[in-house]
């Protein structure tokens, strides 16, 4: 190749990214009558079972909608940010998701993401083109709390300055103090921590370690584990020497946690165990064990539990088993809330418009709703701080207390 | 001292399992040099057999002799159906790619690891008691505990030992001495030995070297069955993603034993049990992969050709 | 040099040259093509992604192509590579050299990790370095999950800047699309993996580029002939490190952030390694195909294939595990491996030469 043709072909670099500098504007739309929204969650691996109670709470809403709100039609896209090559949520997947909804002008809300990760990518790119974000399972404090995380945060989310991001689950800064609150209401004088060095199990681990120094609970240790083990048969060994009154695990059934107890009892620890809402779900139940599980298994889980719900609450359990043959879990509720509220916004608004359905969003007021009564507050976090402690009785999740902050 | 004592015995019940997988490593490797991505994925789906038995045949009402029996039944089905399942996979994948270069079967294993991790999230999802009634297809499974966890030594002993422990620990030296016997003073182990010294020599001896490779397949894959069942009966949960670590593990301690040979593969299995059990009572759990990684580094500097391996020269 | 050489040779960059000329319209093409609505997915930026790859898997090509060593653990360099640009370019440290620093001392330290790997353990041979590769692998990814003060551990080192180009270049203002970043960093790897490749193909006709492939074709007789192949090894082993490194910065500032320590498992080790021997290990082309096929077909006609076989649910439809197709995305991809290497066992396009392996 002669020098020659290299320099032709930078000069035509040179043009070709001056192109860059025209700023784009995302077009106007298709059909001006058809709104779309999407779901970006991790549809392939592990997180699927709880990713599949979103989406089927989300079609519920839409479906009782009649997939209309006044004349705009709703149309729902299901989307995966897993890969097949990573098994889980995809770093790219997810910025690619997220740039394809800002650039869709017929988008006009972004339901994910299920991993705080993926919500710390997406954010950025859908707040900068003004799409309302709202999370069904983000519960990563430095996501929306300022003073709270790392310095930079939440700023750092929001290049615009605007809240475009919205959560329907209590943040951890709520669930970890409840959750100690709890432990020593029960008379626990001292506590293991235990956590699957995820962003959500870390981060409530973090929190939950803090408030117990505070509040006099003794902190015999804290440990990352390896979600991935086989057992924890020697770290059980370990902590059975210190005999603690709790342990307590930042993480989800996916990440082990029914090993983590099942191990426990047989190292022989009379230990009881507190886990997040991640583990509120059957599932949680099947993997421990029904027999391990029962009197040993505390749950934290933000609002009331469903089958406690009453009016809408109860409504929505019993629409849910009808429609899905099965019973609701923890997160169906949350994705039905979420679709809600876009719903409920997007009728508010009248118009396809994402500044004005933003708005519509950011003021919205749930009155006994399936979640009960609240609304968002200027963080873009939901107003409930209440959380519900949960056991475990004759393989079933029993409701035992409130826990209010 | 207690302390001590018991994390050595976690290692090294522990160490028994990861080192009945990585012989079917170990045999693979020996013979094809091929690193088989998809035996530890082969191991989770002979674990789901022998859950969906035991939920089938209610096996976890039965006691004393009827138990052991049922046991003994499970054992058997999750072998036949591992090693029959790697026997075929071999016929249908690996024996087409014998003179490719040796990168491709690698390549072909990791697309049978997917499409059985695949099958294990399917099978996660039938509709029986045992896999959760098919609520949520990925989730890990409880495999019940159908051996006694009392603690043999008394509730009051400080030190564990149960008679799962032993269980495992026996039964697991019983297979791999009769492994060990199979190749040492049977027809097709001495087979099995010639091919993998030299594969074309030992088809002018009159070998018929794909049917002993189709055999070491099925050996290997029967024992990753039997591991199956010892590992729920041990962990008592399972995953459709287990094989990942698994077979990692078992891939380790096949390496750090001296790859092909059989009982460095069991050394090596039980050194990997020993030194996770330490590092997570010494050092913190959260450390454990990356001290038993560092460990590994520094064994092969030191040993290169692996703990058992014999240094090889290399052929002109 | 003959005039076949000579033809070779010339032949080598003009299909580099038109590979390039192809891919260079595309960027703007493909964003018009987004604008006006004409497509599902964002294809500038997975074509970003597997240029990306393509870097990595170039990095490893001379790693596992050309020295022969089998190496499991590429993630690791990757994930150094995308750490070092973490730390030298956030707000929370005081060095903030951009985008730009980081490019250069990205390569470098992960260049020097492989370094210092490399040298001890060189000499094991295939299948025991191979695990020692592994083992790396996991240690660095434990080690920055745990080390949460220098690496914020699972929350990842974020925002990364972008790349800093001169304002007449591009401008500054808050684009709400995201659209410029997209074709910034298109023509950004781009280049650099032009770059790249343009240098390989000089480089195998130098000495040392020479002793690469005497060292793959046959180590004993380049020992003879009095080729030092531990240092050869070790150049090829540090280089390839290295360029996995940039790799790893340029993934890092495009997804502004390190993400979390996992990402970099072995998963994506094996990922690299399934590209490059789909694609024909040893060959350039091949690292790039491979790269083409195999993230394609993860990232952008799996998620279509998913939409277009599964449709809309009806209202009322209960899916179970079976029906939703995306769950079937493993067995497909699984297939997709073990046929094309059933079909096409020395890659899809394979180096002309011989056949270059990792012997044991």
């Amino acid at each position: 190749m002669r020098a020659s043709h290299w320099l032709t072909i930078s000069l035509a670099a040179v043009l070709v990214l001056g192109g860059c500098k025209k700023s784009a504007q995302a077009g106007s739309g298709g059909d001006p009558k058809t709104i779309v929204i999407v779901s970006s969650l991790p549809r392939t691996g592990s997180a699927n079972a709880q990713t599949t109670t979103i989406v089927n709470g989300i079609r519920m809403a839409i479906e009782e909608a009649g997939g209309k709100v006044g004349d705009f039609t709703i149309k729902f896209e299901d989307w995966d940010d897993a890969s097949a090559k990573k098994g889980d949520w995809d770093p790219e997947v997810e910025a690619a998701n997220a740039e394809k909804a800002a650039n869709n002008p017929d988008v006009m809300a972004y339901i994910g993401t299920y991993n705080s990760g993926a919500a710390k990518i997406a954010m950025p790119v859908l707040n900068k083109a003004n799409l309302p974000m709202i999370s069904p399972a983000n519960t990563y404090t430095g996501l929306t709390k300022p003073g709270k995380g790392e310095p930079n945060e939440p700023q750092v989310y929001r290049p615009t300055g605007k809240i475009t991001y919205f959560r329907v689950v209590p943040a951890d800064d709520i669930q970890g103090p409840s959750a100690v609150k709890w432990m020593k209401q029960m008379g626990a004088k001292s506590v293991y921590i235990l956590d699957d060095r995820n962003l959500y199990g870390k981060g409530l681990a973090d929190t939950v370690e803090a408030t117990a120094a505070a509040d006099g609970l003794k902190v015999l240790g804290h440990e990352g584990i390896d979600p991935k083990a086989q057992e924890y048969k020697s770290l059980m060994a370990k902590i059975a020497a210190l005999s603690p009154d709790f342990i307590y695990y930042g993480g989800t059934t996916q990440t082990n946690a029914g090993q983590l107890l099942k191990d426990m009892v047989a190292a022989g620890l009379k230990s009881k165990f507190m886990a997040p809402d991640g583990c509120y779900e059957d599932a949680f139940i099947s993997a421990a064990g029904a027999e391990i599980a029962n009197g040993r298994a505390h749950l934290t889980f933000g609002g009331v539990p469903p089958e406690k719900l009453t009016g809408k609450g109860a409504e929505f359990v019993k629409k849910y088993e009808e429609r899905y043959k099965s019973k609701p879990e923890a997160y169906a509720v949350y994705g039905y809330v979420c679709a809600k509220v876009v719903l409920e916004a997007i009728a508010k608004a009248g118009k396809k418009d994402r500044e004005a359905i933003r708005q519509a969003i950011a003021a919205t007021e749930q009155k006994d709703g399936a979640l009960g009564t609240w609304k968002f507050d200027a963080n873009g976090d939901t107003s409930i701080t209440l959380m519900s402690g949960n056991g475990v009785k004759d393989g079933k999740f029993d409701f035992i207390t409130l826990l209010g902050n | 001292m207690t302390l001590v004592l018991q994390q050595l015995i976690i290692g090294l019940t522990n160490g028994m399992v990861f080192a009945l997988i990585a012989l079917g490593y170990t045999m693979v490797y020996g013979i094809l040099e091929l690193i088989n991505f998809a035996h530890g994925d082969l191991f989770m789906l002979a674990s789901f057999v022998a859950l969906t038995l035991v939920g089938m045949l209610s096996i976890a009402d039965l006691h004393g002799g009827a138990l052991f029996g049922a046991l003994l039944l499970v054992v058997a089905a999750c072998a036949l159906f591992s090693g029959g399942l790697n026997w075929t996979v071999d016929r249908v994948v690996y024996r087409r790619l014998r003179s490719a270069p040796k990168l491709a079967p690698l390549v072909s294993a990791i697309g049978v690891s997917f499409i059985f991790q695949n099958l294990g999230l399917f099978w996660g999802g039938l509709s029986m008691d045992v896999m959760g009634g098919g609520v949520a297809a990925a989730a890990p499974k409880a495999f019940p505990d159908l051996l006694p966890s009392d603690n043999l030594l008394g509730e009051g002993s400080a030190l564990r030992i149960t008679m799962k422990d032993v269980v495992v620990v026996l039964s697991s030296l019983a297979v791999m001495a009769g492994l060990f016997l199979l190749v040492r003073f049977t027809k097709l182990g001495k087979a099995m030995r010639a091919t993998a010294q030299n594969p074309t020599a030992a088809r002018l001896m009159g070998i018929d070297v794909d049917a002993v490779i189709g055999w070491t397949f099925a050996i290997g894959g029967a024992l990753a069955g039997f591991a199956a069942v010892i590992y729920g009966l041990y962990i008592n949960t399972i995953h459709y993603q287990m094989g990942y670590q698994n077979g990692l593990y078992a891939f380790t301690a096949a390496v750090l034993g001296g790859i092909g040979n059989i009982p460095g593969a069991v050394l090596g299995g039980l050194v990997i049990g020993v030194v996770r059990a330490f590092s997570d009572q010494a050092i913190g759990a959260e450390w454990q992969p990356a001290v038993l990684f560092s460990m590994l580094i520094v064994i092969l500097v030191f040993r290169p050709q692996g703990l058992l391996g014999s240094t090889m020269r290399e052929k002109v | 040099m003959d005039w076949r050489s000579l033809a070779r040779r010339f032949l080598g960059f003009e299909s580099v040259a038109l590979a390039f000329l192809l891919l260079y319209p595309l960027a703007p093409f493909l964003d018009w093509m987004l604008e006006s609505q004409q497509l599902p997915v964002r294809l500038d930026r997975q074509l970003v992604t597997i240029f990306i790859f393509a870097i990595l898997a170039l990095g490893l090509n001379l790693q596992v192509g050309t020295a022969g060593l089998l190496q499991l653990g590429i993630a690791a360099f990757f994930a150094i590579g995308a750490y070092t640009a973490g730390v030298l370019t956030v707000e929370k440290y005081p060095f903030q050299l951009g985008f730009w620093g980081a490019l250069l001392f990205g390569p470098l330290v992960a260049g020097l990790a492989g370094a210092a790997l490399g040298a001890p353990t060189l000499r094991l041979r295939g299948d025991y370095l191979a695990l020692v590769t592994l083992g790396f692998g996991e240690v660095v990814r434990v080690v920055l999950i745990n080390l949460e003060s220098i690496t914020d551990g699972p929350r990842g080192l974020n925002p990364i800047p972008a790349p800093w180009l001169p304002e007449w270049l591009v401008s500054t203002e808050i684009d709400p699309t995201g659209r410029r970043q997209v074709l910034v960093m298109y023509y950004l790897t781009l280049w650099i993996l032009v770059a790249l490749v343009v240098a390989f193909r000089t480089l195998e006709r130098t000495r040392l580029g020479r002793s690469f492939v005497a060292l793959r074709e046959d180590e004993l007789v380049s020992a003879c002939m009095g080729l030092n192949p531990t240092r050869t090894k070790l150049i090829a082993f540090a280089v390839g490190a290295a360029i996995a490194g940039l790799a790893g910065v340029l993934y890092a500032t495009n997804l502004t952030t390190t993400a979390e320590p996992n990402t970099y498992d072995f998963n994506y080790s094996i990922m690299v390694l399934c590209c490059l021997i789909i694609g024909g290990l040893g060959s350039l082309r091949g690292a790039l195909l491979g790269s083409l096929v195999l993230i394609g077909f993860d990232n952008v006609i799996s998620p279509l294939l998913t939409r277009l076989i599964q449709g809309e649910p009806k209202p009322g439809e209960v899916q179970s595990v079976f029906t939703t197709f995306s769950n079937w995305r493993w067995i497909i991809f699984g297939l997709a491996l073990v046929l094309m290497m059933r079909f096409r066992p020395n890659g899809l396009w394979p180096a002309s030469r011989s056949h270059p392996e990792p012997r044991a």
